[in-house]
């Protein structure tokens, strides 16, 4: 390709610009202008005083995860690591067991997400075949003093999830 | 000789040669499902269907032979709707779960779908239900929904372990791979259907759910459980050894392993040594290293001097072994050969009753006259002959009783990788590595020199070594010159002074090894070698065991 | 004796402990609210009192809080006597400035009448460069001492231009004590001008404060610390310590304020009126007082308008013009000088 130049005409400065005085007494006007407008006059102010006024997050915000259950409150989750395998923090950790229903047969023993790794990609909610890690919760990580309560485990991720539309297993199943 | 034709491209091969084989020589890729090298050939998958001038119908690739003037098609639009109708078929009662199918990522079915049809599934029935997680024996579970047919487990069980525990019962669309009834899949090579199955329907009890396969490292290595160094793959993951596979190698174990060697890994995770000890001084020092206790063992060795000795560990590495002979004669130390027990299970396939890797290997490094025997070493021991003893390695066939035995000897030392009786009652223990946590050589009972490979990291780091690595050091404590830093050097060392090991060196070896006294001439045709491995193993990945994430601590 | 003494401490407390402090106190919120409100912000409001905000006034007393029970860190020095005394050697210059400021006529708004208060300003306000480059360099930290390298090179640089600046005015009132020029300002010229720096010496004016900004390091002269992105000197200091030292800055503003209305907006003299005392001394130092305070909001405007200078244009601006400029101005105000003595003007 081509490169295509374009010159760019920069602005010469006059005596006015380069003498700086009135450029500052111009800028100091916009400054005190604003200043007194949002002290006494009509307020400009965006700022949300948030813990009293909440902003609603966008539908597609990517939230806490959870864990969709199954219609009899298992989890749906089959721990086929195709979220950890996407991950591209490596922030899950999932360790399967066999299932004593055989045609469940796989099931997470442990699902562990860090969520101080996290990068919140939504990753893992895309590569998820069964509909059973969404990031839908709407609900934001919130800090905490050690590190380990970061480590969410299956419990408190099936705790905000619920039942999936979709049919476990695929429509021939 | 046949000359033919495939693809345009013309080839000529011995008679009896099939499309497939000789496809395979020119590079040319048949997608398959019941072809095996090592197994009779059963032609019932049509998988390999491939379309010959003058014949009406395409003609199986795996079973036709070659003839003269023969021209054959493998990619052609009747071809290439032949595999799609025939992975519509084999897909068609498929239940699809590759989510929770062990095979995935290794699975011939998944590969030759995305390679060969990607058309969607038409079925607008239930599909066909069969057993799921049916164990066949203590080691194996079937899924039957996953089989696709190809009998390969039959074959492997009728031909190369001649148990025949296996059959299909039943017809259509509801046949499965069943044992007679009464009888289970119990026999010393049966996790090799496991591997040989195509799909996920055998899967192994031991490393069922376990891991992943694209999570894995696979390193090429040889097992060392008995005295026949069959190829292996180690899959491991975060340092952590996960399976062993068995590697090709015509030389040795062809395509397969016995189950004791598979399971073999089991035993080096759960009884590793992982701290250095010493019982006889009381040490003002809270924490003691290795490097403590392997000066200890050089000043004990020095004082005995004459009156005292080494028994070698018949699975140590020759690099080992050559080092470990050096600083014993240079000692005074006699030597003894010890190691694991020669009345191991053995038959005709695989299993050897000697169940140490590398007697060959080490008989060959001490030179003519064979090293004594531990029974030699208790007689010795019992007269009160030894003030020291330096035991290489934790595993040692011995009486019931180490410490009645040894209980005249004022100092007993272990190179120890694994935990034992010996191990309980040593005064000085040093910690080693584990054969999977270094490079080497061994050689098996049929005089092949082959590599075993470093599959994980030394752990824990800085307290665990490789034998020669320790016995360097207390060869340096006790003032004799030691410079070797890589099991290579000392592998060229050996190479130098052996003539059985003349022209030898790592990369000769490469993946297949070389016999002893070959000059560094392969006695296999590495290509036709290459080509006989099973398609569905799966490539080797370039795989770097020191990279890990710093969270993955 | 003793007299003197008490009406010093008196003094002392009043001016320094009542005025400067609280205002430097009221400073540390002032600016936050002020940059908040010139950004569509609102600005710190959180702490409260009974649950009043009072539009969070009371951070206040909440940094002050935190200020002195935070840690109090010690950095690996040997310098460990150099450490904790400098942020006193940065924040005592600045106070002793208000020694010789007049607050309103006569001696009881005015610490010290030293003969020579234009001067002892310039030299005591140079002093504050070894507070930071003590602490910085006692602090053994690579980054603070690059930091307080910055700070020297800026602070002499401009202390040059600040003194030349001054010579103009010392021209035209004839003197270098602060009270005399304070009550020479109070004369009108033609009878309707006043006579204040600031109508004398308008460039004067303008250099002294550039210089004065560049001296107290804040916006757009804040290379040697700037908040978030640049390390500087004091990076070392916590706790109160490093209260002190940001003390000393905000101190420093009105140190600004209080000698830019003395020396160039006519200190406590109200414009077209004459004589002292009653009711009128109380005017007069209010008039003082307002004046200081316009002169240090119009610092913190500043701040929050302009952007940061580079090094290069810092240094370009002091040397390569500041000072030939402050040298054109003596120039000029001898000249004029020179003719009006004549008479001819």
């Amino acid at each position: 390709m081509a490169a295509t130049v374009r010159p760019v005409q920069r602005k010469e400065f006059k005596f006015r610009e380069s003498s700086y005085l009135p450029e500052v007494l111009r800028g100091l006007a916009i400054t005190t202008r604003q200043f007194w407008r949002n002290l006494v006059g009509q307020r400009d102010i965006v700022t949300l005083q948030y813990p009293e006024v909440k902003k609603r997050y966008p539908n597609r915000f990517r939230g806490r995860h959870r864990l969709m259950l199954r219609d009899d409150g298992q989890v749906r989750c089959v721990a086929c690591m195709l979220c950890s395998t996407a991950c591209p923090a490596n922030c899950i950790h999932i360790v399967a067991a066999e299932h004593t229903n055989t045609s469940i047969e796989k099931f997470p023993q442990k699902f562990e997400i860090d969520l101080l790794v996290c990068i919140y990609c939504g990753f893992c909610e895309e590569a998820c075949p069964c509909d059973a890690i969404r990031m839908d919760s709407g609900r934001h990580s919130l800090p905490t003093f050690s590190r380990s309560p970061q480590n969410i485990g299956k419990i408190d991720l099936m705790e905000i999830g619920s039942l999936s539309i979709a049919k476990q297993g695929g429509k021939n199943a | 000789m046949p000359t033919l034709k495939i693809d345009g491209q013309e080839i000529q091969v011995e008679k009896g040669t099939t499309i497939l084989q000789a496809a395979q020589r020119l590079g040319i890729r048949i997608p398959t499902f019941c072809y095996h090298p090592g197994l009779s050939i059963a032609a019932n998958c049509r998988m390999c269907l491939v379309e010959v001038a003058k014949s009406p119908k395409p003609m199986p690739a795996c079973h036709a032979q070659c003839a003269d003037g023969m021209e054959v098609f493998t990619n052609t639009q009747k071809v290439q709707e032949t595999q799609k109708a025939i992975l519509e078929f084999i897909l068609l009662n498929h239940p699809v779960d590759c989510p929770i199918c062990d095979q995935a990522g290794e699975c011939v079915l998944q590969d030759n779908y995305a390679d060969y049809s990607l058309s969607p599934s038409r079925l607008f029935t239930k599909k066909v239900h069969k057993a799921k997680a049916k164990p066949l024996g203590p080691k194996i579970i079937l899924d039957a929904e996953r089989c696709i047919l190809c009998t390969r487990c039959v074959r492997f069980g009728d031909e190369i372990t001649k148990t025949g525990e296996l059959r299909v019962m039943s017809r259509g669309e509801h046949s499965e791979i069943t044992t007679f009834p009464g009888k289970t899949l119990d026999n010393p090579y049966s996790l090799n259907v496991v591997d040989i199955c195509p799909v996920g329907a055998l899967t192994s009890i031991d490393f069922r759910f376990k891991r992943r396969v694209w999570f894995m490292s696979a390193t090429r290595s040889v097992c060392t459980e008995c005295a026949r160094g069959c190829n292996i793959r180690i899959d491991s993951f975060q340092n952590k050894i996960e399976r062993y596979v068995p590697n090709y190698n015509p030389k040795v174990n062809q395509w397969w392993i016995c189950d004791s060697g598979r399971m073999s890994h089991t035993r080096w995770t759960a009884n590793r040594v992982t701290e250095p000890r010493n019982t006889r001084t009381e040490s003002s020092k809270t924490a003691i290293s290795t490097r403590d206790v392997a000066d200890e063992m050089a000043k004990a060795l020095v004082t005995s001097g004459k009156a005292s000795a080494f028994v070698l560990d018949a699975s140590m590495p020759n690099e080992d072994a050559f080092v470990a002979l050096r600083l014993a004669r240079a000692v005074g130390s006699r030597l003894y050969l010890g190691g694991r027990a020669q009345n191991g299970p053995q038959d005709e396939l695989l299993r050897l009753a000697d169940r140490n890797a590398n007697r060959t290997g080490i008989s060959a490094i001490a030179g003519p006259s064979p090293l004594p025997g531990l029974a030699e070493f208790q007689k010795d021991v019992a007269s009160g002959a030894f003030k020291t003893v330096l035991f290489i390695g934790g595993e040692h066939e011995g009486p019931d009783k180490w410490a009645k035995l040894l209980e005249k000897v004022s100092v007993i030392g272990v190179l120890a990788d694994i935990r034992s009786d010996l191990v309980d009652i040593a005064h000085i223990v040093i910690p080693a590595a584990v054969p999977q946590m270094r490079e080497g050589t061994v050689v098996n009972s049929h005089g092949r020199v082959q590599r075993i490979r470093q599959a994980i990291r030394l752990e824990p780091a800085g307290v665990v070594f490789p034998y020669w690595r320790i016995l360097k050091r207390i060869a340096t404590t006790a003032g004799l010159e030691a410079t070797w830093n890589s099991e290579r050097a000392i592998f060229g060392e050996i190479v130098a002074s052996m003539p059985q090991f003349a022209e030898m060196t790592y990369d000769k070896l490469g993946d297949l090894g070389l016999p002893l006294g070959s000059n560094g001439l392969s006695d296999v045709d590495v290509d036709a070698a290459t080509r006989n491995i099973d398609p569905s193993a799966p490539q080797y990945r370039k795989t770097n065991i020191n990279s890990r994430m710093p969270w993955q601590h | 004796m003793l007299e003197l003494i008490l009406l010093s401490v008196a003094k002392v407390m009043g001016i320094v402990m009542v005025f400067v402090m609280a205002v430097a106190a009221l400073l540390t919120w002032i600016e936050r609210k002020q940059s908040a409100l010139i950004q569509n912000r609102v600005g710190p409001n959180r702490a409260s009192v009974a649950g009043l905000r009072l539009g969070g006034i009371f951070h206040l007393a909440a940094d002050a809080v935190k200020m002195l029970t935070k840690e109090d860190f010690d950095p690996e020095t040997d310098n460990p006597l150099m450490f904790r005394l400098a942020p006193f050697l940065a924040v005592v210059p600045v106070m002793l400035l208000f020694a010789v400021i007049p607050f309103g006529p006569g001696e009881h708004f005015l610490i010290s009448n030293v003969g020579v208060g234009a001067l002892f300003i310039l030299a005591v306000s140079s002093l504050g460069v070894y507070g930071s480059t003590i602490g910085a360099w006692a602090s053994n930290n690579n980054f603070a001492m690059l930091g307080s390298i910055r700070t020297t090179a800026q602070m002499i640089s401009y202390e040059v231009s600040m003194g030349l600046n001054l010579v103009g005015i010392f021209m035209i009132y004839e003197s270098v004590n602060l009270q005399d020029i304070v009550i020479e300002q109070g004369s009108l010229i033609w009878g309707w001008l006043p006579a204040w720096g600031i109508v004398l010496q308008p460039l004067a004016f303008i250099l002294f404060m550039t210089a004065s900004i560049a001296e107290t390091k804040r916006a757009p002269f804040d290379l040697p610390e700037g908040e978030s992105e640049i390390v500087g000197y004091f990076v070392e200091f916590s706790s109160m310590r490093f209260g002190l030292l940001a003390l000393s800055e905000f101190i420093g503003i009105v140190a600004v304020g209080a000698t830019a209305a003395v020396l160039f907006l006519g200190g406590w003299q109200i414009p077209w009126v004459q004589g002292t005392g009653g009711w009128l001394t109380v005017a007069q130092v209010g008039a003082m007082i307002l004046k200081t305070l316009f002169v240090v909001w119009l610092q913190m405007a500043i701040r929050w308008t302009l952007p940061r200078f580079r090094y290069d244009q810092l240094m370009r601006l002091g040397w390569q013009y500041l000072l030939p400029l402050s040298l054109l101005n003596i120039f000029i105000t001898g000249v004029v000088l020179m003719f009006v003595e004549q008479g001819r003007i």
